[in-house]
This record gives C-alpha cells, sequence and structure tokens, in this order.
C-alpha cells in the first residue's frame, strides 16, 4: 500500500532505468580502479568527515540480541 | 476529535499520514490510522531504533496511543535551520544523509517516500533526519518514488553550486520544493553533460519529463527497477556527491589572518569577551556575523546552546567543519545576511519561519555582534535606531563592537563614499549610544586594547 501524496514524475519514474545502467557501469570501473590503485600503493585518504552510505549494524545488532 | 483544538505547527499539511502540532512549549506529532500499519512496522521490527541509536534520526517516544491516533514526541531541536541556510558541506552532508536513509530503508523492506531537504536539519553538530513519517512499506521492483524531489531539492542545488558557488541555495527560498529539473538542466553549462552522474540525472530526467509531461490520466505503465539497480543509483549518487567541491573566494578571505590588529589585541578581545559573557550565565548564546566561531568557541564551554551566523558561506563551513573534527554538540553554524535574513516562505508565507521568528523562539540570552556595526551601517546605510531595532527583537543582553572612525577598515568603508563621504558624519561614538539607547540600557564600556574599537554590553528595556 503506498499513499501517492504527491506525483513522483512519470519521467522520472522511467527515467532510473537509465540512470541505473549508467551508474552501475560507474561502481563497476570505480571498483577496478580501486584495485589498480591499491596495487600499486595509490589509494587517498578521504577528506570529506560524512562516513559511508552503509549503516554499520554490528553493535546495533548485539544490544538488541541481549533484549 | 482532539484535533481542532490543537494548535498545529505550520509545515506540516501536506502528509495525510499525521502532523505536528504544538502542545504548549512541546512540539509533538500524532499519526493518523491510515499511517498505523507502516508506524507498527517500522517500530516493530526494531528500524526506528536502529536509526536512532546510530544518531541518524531523530529520537522519539509514543507519548499516547488510542484508536483515531497515536502521539509521539521528538526530541526538542533548539533551533531549525534551512537549506538556503546551509553551508556547502552542510548541504553536501544532509543529501548524503538522505541517500544513507534510503539505502538502509531499502535493505529492510521500506523506503524513504519524500526526499526533501526539510526533512534534515543539524542537531547536536550532524545532520539529523527529522520527518519520522517518510518511511514506507517499499514494493517489490518500483523505483524510488521521491528520486526526482532528491534531484530537485539535493543533486541539482548541489551540481549548480559546484559551477556557479553556494549563492544558488539561496534559489530554495523560492522554490520551496526544489529547483525544477528543466530549470537546473538548462542553467548548467554543457560540459557538466559529459559526467555520466549529471547527464543521466539531470539532462536525461529533464528530457524524460518533457516527453511525459502529457499523461495526464497517468495511463503510462510505470516502468519497474531491481532492487540491487536502486541500489546502484543510490550509490553512485552518493559517490559523486561526497566528492563534489566548490571553489568560490570568501567575503573576508582569512578573515583572521588580515585583521588590523595584532595577536595581542585579538587575544585581549576573547578575554574580555569571556570576562562579560560568563557572568550571565547565558543557556543560548548567538553570535551575529561571528565569521568561523573563533570568538564564540571562547566561551562554548559554558553555554549548551550556541548558534553563529555568517554572510560569508566560506566561514561557515569552516566553522562546521571544526565542528565536525572537534564533535562539538553545542555549535551550530549557519549563513544569514543580515540586511536581507531569511523570510517565511510557502504556503500562507508560514511553512518556513523567517529568521526572526525563529529567534525570537530561540530567545538567546546573550546576542553578540563583533565587527559587524560598521558593515550594517556604512555598507548597508542602516541607521544605528534601525540596527538596534533589529537586535532587541530578540536580545536580552547584546555585546557589541563598536570599531570607531580611526579603525581601518572604517576608514576603507568611508572612503570608498568618496564624493558621499560627508553624509556619513553621523558614524560615531556617541550618535551609535543614542541610537541604542532607544532600546537598550547601557551596561558596560570598554575600549578594545591595542585596537581602534569599543565593546558595549546593553541590556534590553
Amino acid at each position: 500500500m503506498n499513499f501517492l501524496y504527491f506525483d513522483p514524475g512519470l519521467g522520472a519514474m522511467i527515467v532510473q532505468a537509465i540512470v541505473a545502467v549508467a551508474a552501475g557501469v560507474i561502481l563497476f570501473s570505480k571498483n577496478v580502479m580501486y584495485k589498480v590503485k591499491a596495487f600499486f600503493g595509490l589509494l587517498k585518504e578521504e577528506d570529506d568527515t560524512y562516513d559511508s552510505i552503509d549503516v554499520d549494524e554490528k553493535d546495533t545488532d548485539l544490544h538488541d540480541k541481549t533484549h | 476529535m482532539t484535533k481542532h483544538t490543537e494548535n498545529l505547527h505550520q509545515a506540516s499539511f501536506r502528509d495525510p499520514s499525521g502532523y505536528m502540532f504544538h502542545d504548549g512549549e512541546q512540539l509533538r506529532r500524532r499519526i493518523h490510522p491510515i499511517y498505523f500499519p507502516q508506524y507498527r512496522a517500522l517500530t516493530d521490527s526494531g528500524f526506528y531504533s536502529t536509526l536512532i541509536k546510530k544518531g541518524l534520526l531523530i529520537p522519539h517516544r509514543e507519548t499516547q496511543a488510542v484508536e483515531d491516533g497515536i502521539v509521539i514526541t521528538p526530541e526538542t531541536i533548539p533551533f531549525i535551520t534551512n537549506p538556503y541556510e546551509w553551508s556547502f558541506s552542510m548541504y553536501k552532508h544532509a543529501a548524503l544523509h538522505t541517500l544513507k536513509l534510503q539505502k538502509y530503508a531499502l535493505s529492510k523492506g521500506f523506503i524513504l517516500k519524500d526526499a526533501s531537504a526539510y526533512n534534515v536539519t543539524f542537531h547536536k553538530g550532524k545532520p539529523i533526519f527529522i520527518d519520522t513519517l517518510s518511511f514506507d512499506f517499499y514494493e517489490e521492483n518500483t523505483p524510488w518514488r521521491a528520486y526526482k524531489q532528491f534531484i530537485t531539492h539535493f543533486f541539482g542545488p548541489l551540481v549548480l553550486a559546484k559551477y556557479y558557488g553556494t549563492e544558488v541555495f539561496k534559489m530554495m527560498q523560492t522554490h520551496i520544493d526544489g529547483i525544477p529539473v528543466s530549470l537546473i538542466a538548462s542553467l548548467l553549462p554543457g560540459k557538466s553533460k559529459l559526467s555520466s552522474t549529471v547527464f543521466t540525472n539531470i539532462h536525461l530526467l529533464a528530457k524524460m519529463e518533457r516527453k511525459h509531461s502529457e499523461d495526464y490520466k497517468a495511463e503510462t505503465k510505470l516502468a519497474s527497477l531491481s532492487k540491487k539497480s536502486q541500489e546502484n543509483i543510490l550509490e553512485s549518487l552518493f559517490d559523486y556527491i561526497k566528492k563534489l567541491d566548490v571553489k568560490e573566494a570568501s567575503e573576508w578571505g582569512d578573515y583572521y589572518t588580515k585583521t588590523n590588529y595584532d595577536a595581542i589585541a585579538f587575544e585581549a578581545k576573547k578575554k574580555l569577551i569571556r570576562e562579560w559573557v560568563l557572568p550571565l550565565r547565558p543557556k543560548r548564546l548567538i553570535d551575529v556575523g561571528g565569521n568561523d566561531g573563533t570568538f564564540a568557541r571562547t566561551i562554548t564551554d559554558t553555554v549548551s546552546q550556541v548558534i553563529v551566523t555568517d554572510i560569508d558561506s566560506n566561514a561557515v563551513d569552516h566553522n562546521y567543519k571544526q565542528v565536525q573534527q572537534n564533535k562539538e554538540e553545542n555549535m551550530l553554524p549557519f549563513v544569514c545576511d543580515v540586511l536581507q535574513p531569511a523570510p517565511g516562505i510557502g504556503f500562507n508565507n508560514t511553512e518556513r519561519s523567517s529568521l526572526l521568528e525563529r529567534l525570537t523562539d530561540f530567545q538567546p540570552d546573550v546576542t553578540m555582534a563583533l565587527a559587524l556595526i560598521h558593515h550594517i551601517t556604512l555598507s548597508g546605510n542602516v541607521p544605528f535606531e534601525k540596527s538596534a531595532e533589529f537586535f532587541a527583537k530578540f536580545s536580552k543582553n547584546l555585546i557589541i563592537e563598536f570599531p570607531t572612525r580611526e579603525d581601518s577598515w572604517v576608514e576603507s568603508l568611508l572612503v570608498r563614499k568618496r564624493e558621499f563621504i560627508n553624509h556619513f558624519d553621523f558614524y560615531n561614538e556617541s550618535n551609535f549610544e543614542a541610537g541604542y539607547a532607544q532600546y537598550f540600557q547601557l551596561e558596560k564600556k570598554e575600549a578594545v586594547a591595542g585596537t581602534k574599537r569599543i565593546l558595549y554590553l546593553f541590556k534590553a528595556k
């Protein structure tokens, strides 16, 4: 059940299929480049303070299990 | 029905799932039965509690649960900043935060049903998501409904800022639902198409939106999109935004390395401010025109809420980076031009409060305005009694620095008036005091050693 309280935009819904293909290619080449750079020891440290896109659940899972 | 007696918050009428209301001082959120299934699933699965533990979502308590409505009480946020008041890094982090939440939601069978920039604000030194009812169930293989909103609220403004600087964020003041995709696409330079992320997420999106703009009956079948594909979109946007940078000259440059007074005077000013602030025992303090927070940081150890504004987005950004690095929880920087503070915007002009309304609610115990009055008076041509009226609207105690005519900054501002220099003969100590006497009582006055400046402490009448 979805509450469509605003119009998501039809073009925006359709375009995501194409965007995803391009994104897949970029991410794949990024992984390749990462491995190449790691091999030659060229990895730089990131300077932005925001951490990764993934939520690290390790400690929270542990916490949940004790309850 | 309690609905009619509750004092509705002006910003929350768009979402049919529930609304915010004022219960005395406390802001609460009422959830309608239509959203009960989602709310229960989000609560019972531990989704909310994980996000809250991780500091990604504003904590809330369920304070009432009856048949026709559940009431939750979120943790109070002392001061809400809006997207058009954020520096580049702040804007960037709010965008990354939204993507992170969507990716996590997806992994747990939920989605963010909207991606409004107003769903994120800054609290305890970090971006935090504040719209607890923004989550919905994920339907297998559906594209992200809020994708376009993410582009118009976050991605578009950020990419525009990359080319034209952070002034672009002020366009959010005139476009409460984000900058239209077609406008973003037409403003961006042709070379922006060379990036496949920008090309697909903006230029291609604009084209597709144009093509499908006449589907009045919503007849065209919606495309399907696998979960993995959607994750790819989120990750590539995340990577692109994280690397984004803005190159713009600062209004003040390295102000403190170019000040017209030496290190000893600088320390003397810091000491004087601390001596004056401490006896006032403030809980909330605002430093207007506070640059990167250097002077406000002399008292952050004793004040629980410090907000620092500056007209210069770079200075605010520098301040925000220090907040992040030092993990400061009581310092909130944001961009503000005193000569045109953020107005009330949206439906009825009340959806997003004006800066003055928010400052009046914030009720700072101490207002600081250091090295600011000569800019307001000489660059902005604002008479002393008018700037006094402005400060009086929200200040109890005002610590204000008056650079005299002999100060080199003032000299420079006066010289630039050229043949109109005589029009500014009123700029002196006694006229300043007379102007402020209309709204304030003079408590203390002291020359800052080693400078041509005087520090005043005024109390509101």
